[in-house]
Order: structure tokens, then C-alpha cells, then sequence
């Protein structure tokens, strides 16, 4: 186990080296003079003085990683040529907001996807099976661009129970924060759903055949003491592998939602400085949207290995 | 030819920040209205008002806070280094206040200034200072404070070149007056000062060259600025206007997305908001839950046009742009995403407009003269006329300009169209990477504020704010003739000049005049009611910007 951890943490260090060195290079694979990219019409001699120290463009590109990496280690990833504003401080706005999506979408859709999966593996092919699933097909159909709109329509403007657009933080009361993302996270967790209960459904099913199952039921144990105790563990690995994939993925990949409800999280903010050609907040988000990740998968691989020995030995 | 939420950018470069800026009106073109507007009077009487959206009928309350939709997000807050759009301008007149403000009749009246007086020649022009205002850290408005402010204007790369004529020096007279020198004859100096140049920023924010803290004498200071999140002011207790502002605070939210600004509006997430969808005009204008202020009529408004480049084959041959505006057909592409709002508009001039002739002889609609142009510039430029067509990012722009581009299918024309982020098209007009662009610009008190826009002198390489960089005589004589002389009559005559020098070389193909409009619950009372000093009505709000000063809450 610990060698695992251990082979699995040397794999995760050389994949964010190799992250950091695509991240850092992304202002010197532009095209032409980098600064000129950069400052555009604003290119004055004091623009690109100031420019030229900050990236240290004068320096051996060795050189100017070393001093970027160090400045990262000690929490400076730079800040926007537009606006001034650090990076650390535009992701000390955008990680809150992406992490209480992640959470409350997830949530959402984990307590909706498994009681449905369970009660449809339980009498597959019969009504609630049936409905479920064609429900589920007509939800992934759904785009996250179709949903929340429909949402903010009935539950904002008609309803007027939820602000339309924007983002409460904790700190102004857990209620107008809670409103504040519910509907992103719904809209973020109806095509989780889908994912999450069709890929535990089919496992349920495929692990309540299996004679383990068979020879439970025949000691006379309870259904539900069967699933809770033999089947929703064997059964949760792909549904696990697929959180892990969604939650990495929603981390930095909310943007329509982000853009549609006007929360300015990662990826909207990363979106935002490309279109501005702000490349130092591109490289600072890039990076850590990438290392969140890598990390996210890393933390799901690891309860895979607890959850199953069979990663371990694999 | 709509526009989006999110141009903001493109609008960006000076869009209308160093000349454009504030408002509309243009009423008062004519020297004696300048001169009387910015003596120092306090015996005007005020402007009687209609009852009108944006109007309060009761008596004013006190406290409260307001949530602000814009249409977009600002890069900082010093007039001489950040782009000032209609967004920028709201929040600066949040925190700072302009030397002149524009009345509701468009003349530019005395403001931070008490007055802005000329001599004779119209070549030296003094301001003098009200006294007894203070800036938010408490330091005093003077003298040394304004003409730091106008050196580093000039110093600026971004707000120099549209000062270049406009200010050659400047000198302290005393305490409370400096004298600004002009290289000819300017007569629309005052208006000048109601715009980005006019916001007058504290000596510590110059000192440090922050973006990010302004330093005012406005209505309110800044509390918080979380670029694309908000911006939050608090009442300035300290506001040199009396009684002013109502409210104790505004909370500014950018929000690119038309729809989602409008949901915002009608779910009560927000209190007002700011657009040029003229869908959303459309679907609340009649709606009593709302007041929906819309552009003031005086003045010169915002154009959508397409722009062509006459610096490059093939639409550096005025036969083709010929060819290109015969097969516009114009009233259709209103009809297609005007929303019934907006209405198609040949001229740089708002009818009404003294400067607007009876025929600026603009080319109309005629599809078999545009083939036929086709058929005689084409040989010229390899056998077909092929240009590319873009804008920037956004779904209804691009509707719009492929119906554009299939109107000139039609005429032969082969076109091929594309999107291009916003910064690549600021950059792209100003350095001259392109054929056709769509734009929207011109919005200005005075005509004379697009001179830097439309000038010969500012179309030369490698920075042109002439973005079409047309360079005719006649065009620039007309614009000197506005520039310099004080009487109306010339005016008048030298800028509908002007419209037809356009008409005659067609740098901007015209489609509408943009729908700008501010919305609001009925919950804010007054948020158009603007008003000067002497207690006269000013503009209020036109081309996006607007000032949250006479605003309280009903509730």
C-alpha cells in the first residue's frame, strides 16, 4: 500500500513539473515578441520595462523558470497586465465559488443517482427502471446552456425564490450563499446524475448476480442489509473512477454555468483572460487548474486502492 | 446592427474614453452656448421635466443600497491609463466628478469648475475651481491637482494623442485657476472636460499611479473592486453637493450576457441595469414593473456601422466600397435585429441634428448598381472582389454579418466572415489588420469630440485612431472649419460637410443608431434625474453611462 502511495506521489510530482514547464512556456510559445503580445497597444518603453522584469525576459529561459517556480512556491503566481490584480487573490475569488459548485452539485446528484440506481437495479427492466432511465437519457440530452436557463426562468424570475445571477459568499449568510448556488449546482448536477446512475445501476446489477449475493440471500438476509453490506461497495468503483473524472473536469470546466449565472470561478476567470490576452493570469490559472486536477484524480485513485485491492496488485 | 453585452473591449481602445466619453448633446453647438454654459451661474432656474421613467415624484428618501447590471467589466480606474467604456464612465462618475458636466440640453455647464472661460481667440482657456471640495483622503482640490492631472492626460499613451491639439500648455494662475493653452482654436473645449479627460483624481492616486484605488470628489468612494464581480461604493459623507447622494451605497455588477442581465433585473436580483439589446427594450418598455430610460434624443449618438479599411486592397478602391454600401440593404438588416427597437440611420447625424443634411448623398439600397460597380472595380483586383468580414465574438453579431456577407453574395462580392476575440480587435483596428470590421462608436457632445476618429492627421501608422484611415483634404478641412469657429452657422455647415465627405468616401458603411437603455425596478426612484449645481437638469443618462447621484429607494 505504501509503495503504491508512494509510486503514485513520485507519478503525481513529475506530472506537475511537467505542467508547470507547459504552463511557464506558454508566454514564450506566442508568437512573436511576447511582450508586444502582451501589451498590445498599451506597448510603451514603461509597459515594457515593467513587463520585462516581472517575466524576467531578459534572463536564460532556465533561469526565468527557476525564478518563476520559485515565486509560485512562495504563493506569487503573478499578476493581470488588465487589472492588477494578483492571481492568488483572483483565485482566492474563484476557488470558494468552484469548490461550493463541485460540493453542492455532487452532492445533489450522488443523493439522486444512487437511491435511483439502487431502487432500478433492485427490479431492473420494470417501471421505475424503465422511467429512470429514459428520464436519465432525456437529462444527458439536456445541455448544461438549455438547463439553467430554463432553471433561472422558473425558479428566478417567475419564482423570484433564487437571485438569477451572482454569488453570495459564506460570509454574508449561509442562506444567501446557498441560494446563490443552488441552481448553478443543479444545472451543474443533472448531467452528473445521468453519468452517476448509469454507471452504478449497471454494476448493481452485474454484482447482484454474483453468487456472494445469491448465497446472502439464502442465508435469509435482508435486501437491504444485502446491498448496503455486500453490493454497494463492489459496485461503487466505476461510479468512483467517474467522480473523480467529473469533479476534476467540473472543477475548471463550469465556464457556461459560470458565464450563465455570472460567477466569476475558474474557468470563467480563465476564459476571461484569454479573451483579454492576459497571459500571466492564463499561466497562473492554467497551472493551478491543471495541478487541482491532477490532484482530484490522485485523491480518487488513492480511495480506489482502499476501497479495492485489486488496484493495488494491479 | 445590435450589439452585444460584452464589447466592452472593443469599445475599449479610447472607445470613448479620452473624446467621446459622457454623454450626448449637442444642442448647444454654438460658441454663445458654450460661453454662457460655463460661466459660473446660480440663478438658472431649473429645467422643468416631464414625468418620465427615471424620475422621482416623491420626496427623496435617504438610505439604502442598489444593485447595478452593466454590460461590462472595466481594467482600473485612472482616466489616463484604463479604457473607459460606458461601464468605466459609470463608475467613475461614482467616485470622481468631471470639471463640466453636460446639461439636458447638451450645452457643457461649470461642475468641479465654477467656470471655464476663453479668450477672445478661443486659444487659451481658464478654469477656475470650486472651493471647498475635498477629495475622498481628505486632500483639497486646487490648482496644482488639476494640472497634474492634465500633464499625466498628455503623458498618457492612451489619452495623448487625443489631447494632442487640444491642450499645448498649461499654467497655474493661482491657487484656485490654472490656464490651459490650446495650438488653434477650440470652441469645444468645455465639452471636452465633461469627458475622461475631465475627471479630476486625487494628487496621492496620481502620485502612486493606482488603478485600483481611486481617489475622488465624487458621490461616492470605493469600498471594494473584485474585477468581473463588483464594484462596491459607499455614500461620501463628505460630497461636496449638499444633501447628495441619497443612497448609502452602489454595488456594480458586470454582467456580460444580455439574458442573464436581464433575468437578473426581472428576478429582483438586481435593481437596474444597463443595455443595447434592443430585445430587452422590446420586452419591458411596456411592461409597468419597469421604467425604461432610453437614449436622450439630443444629441450625437452611438453608430453601428461596418468599418473597411481604406488602406488595403480591395477596400482601398472607392468603387468597391461603393459596391459594398449599394448592397447593404439596410432597412432589412434593422428589420432582421433591430427588434422593432432600432431604426436604420445613413448618417453619422441623429435626425434632428443641425449638422444632419436633407441627402448627405450616402449610396441607398440598389442591388444592380452594386453588381454592376462589381463588374467595373473586379479587374482591378484579380478578376472578384473577395473581402473578409468580421466581429467580435458573439452570436447576434454574427447573425448579423452573415447577413451582411450574404447580401454581398449577392451582389458578386465574395465574402467570407469571421469572429475575432476582443483585444485581437482593438488591436487589429488600430494597427490596421483588417477589411471589414463591425463597430460602434461616435457617440459625443460635440462633433468636434470624434476629430481624433475621423482626422487624417491620426491615420498614420503604426498606431491609427483613424481606424478606416481615410485621408481626405476636404474631410479635414470641414473638421477644422467645426473645430475652430464660434459661429454656429459655419458649424453647422462644416459638420454636415463632413457627413457628406463621409457619404463621398465611405470609410464606415452605416446601419443604426445603437439602442442603449437603462432599466430599472420600480423599487429606485430617480436614477435619471440628474442634475447640475444651480439645481438645473443635466443630461442624465445617454450611450450607456449613467450617474447613480440622484438615486433613492422606494422601499
Amino acid at each position: 500500500m505504501l509503495r503504491f502511495i508512494a509510486t503514485r506521489l513520485v507519478q503525481l510530482v513529475v506530472i506537475c513539473f511537467l505542467i508547470s514547464v507547459f504552463a511557464f512556456l506558454l508566454v514564450h510559445l506566442l508568437p512573436g515578441d511576447p511582450t508586444l503580445a502582451i501589451l498590445g497597444p498599451n506597448d510603451t518603453p514603461a509597459a515594457r520595462a515593467v513587463l520585462l522584469h516581472q517575466l524576467g525576459l531578459n534572463k536564460g529561459l532556465l533561469s526565468q523558470y527557476g525564478t518563476w517556480i520559485i515565486n509560485i512556491l512562495h504563493g506569487n503566481l503573478g499578476a493581470s497586465f488588465l487589472t492588477k490584480q494578483t492571481v492568488s487573490n483572483a483565485l482566492g475569488v474563484a476557488v470558494p465559488i468552484d469548490l461550493e459548485l463541485v460540493i453542492v452539485s455532487q452532492v445533489l446528484a450522488l443523493l439522486v443517482a444512487i437511491p435511483m440506481a439502487l431502487v432500478a437495479a433492485l427490479r431492473p427492466n420494470r417501471i421505475f427502471d424503465r422511467v429512470a432511465t429514459t428520464s436519465t437519457f432525456a437529462m444527458l440530452s439536456l445541455p448544461t446552456f438549455v438547463a439553467g436557463p430554463l432553471l433561472v426562468l422558473v425558479f428566478a424570475v417567475t419564482l423570484k425564490w433564487v437571485p438569477a445571477t451572482g454569488f453570495n459568499r459564506l460570509s454574508q449568510g449561509f442562506g444567501p450563499n446557498l441560494k446563490s448556488v443552488i441552481l448553478p449546482s443543479v444545472a451543474l448536477a443533472i448531467g452528473s446524475i445521468t453519468v452517476y446512475y448509469r454507471l452504478l445501476r449497471a454494476d448493481l446489477i452485474a454484482t447482484l448476480q454474483e453468487d456472494f449475493v445469491t448465497m446472502a440471500r439464502s442465508k435469509g438476509l435482508s435486501t437491504r442489509y444485502i446491498l448496503m453490506r455486500h453490493v454497494m461497495r463492489p459496485s461503487s468503483f466505476s461510479l468512483l473512477a467517474g467522480a473523480g473524472i467529473s469533479i476534476g473536469t467540473l472543477f475548471t470546466g463550469a465556464f457556461v454555468v459560470e458565464v450563465l449565472f455570472q460567477l466569476p470561478g475558474i474557468g470563467f476567470q480563465l476564459v476571461n483572460a484569454i479573451y483579454g490576452r492576459d497571459y500571466l493570469v492564463v499561466q497562473g490559472m492554467a497551472l493551478v487548474a491543471a495541478v487541482a486536477f491532477v490532484v482530484v484524480n490522485f485523491g480518487v485513485d488513492f480511495l480506489l486502492t482502499v476501497l479495492d485491492p485489486r488496484v493495488r496488485r494491479a | 446592427m445590435a450589439d452585444s453585452a460584452d464589447r466592452y473591449d472593443r469599445r475599449a481602445f479610447l472607445a470613448r474614453g479620452a473624446t467621446t466619453a459622457a454623454a450626448l448633446g449637442l444642442a448647444g453647438v454654438g460658441l454663445p452656448t458654450l460661453l454662457s454654459s460655463c460661466s459660473s451661474t446660480t440663478n438658472n432656474k431649473a429645467t422643468p421635466r416631464l414625468s418620465a421613467p427615471g424620475i422621482g415624484t416623491g420626496k427623496p428618501k435617504r438610505g439604502g443600497t442598489i444593485t447595478v447590471g452593466l454590460n461590462s467589466e472595466i481594467d482600473g480606474f485612472l482616466p489616463s491609463t484604463n479604457h473607459f467604456d460606458n461601464s468605466g464612465l459609470t463608475y467613475a462618475n461614482s467616485v470622481y466628478d468631471t470639471l463640466t458636466m453636460i446639461a439636458a440640453d447638451g450645452s457643457a455647464k461649470p461642475y468641479l469648475a465654477t467656470s471655464v472661460t476663453p479668450n477672445p481667440d478661443l486659444t487659451v482657456w481658464t478654469i477656475t475651481l470650486r472651493p471647498g471640495v475635498t477629495f475622498h483622503d481628505g486632500s483639497p482640490l486646487n490648482a496644482d491637482v488639476v494640472l497634474a492631472n492634465i500633464q499625466s492626460l498628455q503623458a498618457s499613451a492612451l489619452t495623448g494623442q487625443a489631447l494632442k491639439g487640444v491642450v499645448s500648455t498649461m499654467v497655474k494662475v493661482s491657487d484656485m485657476s490654472v490656464a490651459i493653452t490650446c495650438s488653434e482654436p477650440i470652441v469645444a473645449f468645455p465639452h471636452y472636460l465633461a469627458t475622461q479627460v475631465g475627471y479630476v483624481v486625487g494628487m496621492a492616486q496620481l502620485e502612486s499611479q493606482s488603478s485600483t484605488k481611486p481617489i475622488g470628489t465624487g458621490p461616492f468612494s470605493l469600498v471594494e473592486w473584485v474585477p468581473n464581480d463588483h464594484m462596491t461604493v459607499q455614500r461620501n459623507p463628505h460630497y461636496w453637493r449638499a444633501g447628495l447622494p441619497y443612497l448609502d451605497g452602489v454595488t456594480y455588477r458586470p454582467i456580460a450576457e444580455d439574458q442573464s442581465r436581464e433575468n437578473s433585473l426581472k428576478s429582483g436580483t438586481i435593481d437596474l441595469m444597463v443595455t443595447r439589446d434592443p430585445n430587452a427594450i422590446r420586452d419591458l418598455q411596456h411592461d409597468s414593473g419597469y421604467q425604461v430610460v432610453r437614449n436622450p434624443s439630443v444629441g450625437q449618438n452611438d453608430m453601428d456601422f461596418v468599418i473597411l479599411n481604406t488602406s488595403v486592397d480591395p477596400t482601398n478602391d472607392l468603387v468597391v466600397r461603393q459596391a459594398l454600401a449599394h448592397a447593404i440593404d439596410v432597412d432589412q438588416l434593422v428589420k432582421l435585429f433591430g427588434a422593432g427597437i432600432a431604426k436604420p440611420n445613413l448618417s453619422l447625424f441623429a435626425p434632428g441634428s443641425p449638422y444632419r443634411t436633407a441627402d448627405n448623398g450616402y449610396p441607398k439600397y440598389d442591388l444592380a448598381k452594386a453588381k454592376a460597380l462589381v463588374a467595373q472595380a473586379a479587374p482591378n483586383h484579380g478578376g472578384s472582389i473577395k473581402i473578409s468580414l468580421a466581429t467580435i465574438t458573439d452570436p447576434r453579431l454574427l447573425n448579423e454579418i452573415q447577413a451582411i456577407a450574404s447580401m454581398w453574395e449577392l451582389a458578386g462580392i465574395t465574402t467570407t466572415i469571421s469572429e475575432v476575440e476582443q483585444v485581437t480587435f482593438i488591436d487589429n483596428l488600430v494597427t490596421g489588420h483588417f477589411q471589414a470590421y463591425t463597430d460602434e462608436m461616435f457617440a459625443a457632445t460635440d462633433p468636434d469630440l470624434n476629430y481624433v476618429w475621423m482626422s487624417p492627421t491620426t491615420a498614420n501608422p503604426p498606431i491609427a485612431l483613424n481606424f478606416s484611415r481615410n485621408k481626405d483634404d476636404a474631410l479635414e478641412a470641414a473638421l477644422q472649419q467645426g473645430r475652430t469657429s464660434s459661429d454656429p452657422a459655419v458649424r453647422i455647415k462644416a459638420y454636415q460637410e463632413v457627413d457628406k465627405r463621409l457619404s463621398a468616401d465611405l470609410p464606415y458603411l452605416w446601419a443604426s443608431q445603437a439602442t442603449w437603455s437603462l432599466m430599472g425596478s420600480n423599487s429606485v426612484e430617480n436614477f435619471n434625474n440628474l442634475t447640475l449645481p444651480d439645481g438645473s437638469a443635466a443630461l442624465g443618462f445617454a450611450s450607456g453611462t449613467f450617474d447613480p447621484t440622484p438615486a433613492w429607494r422606494k422601499d
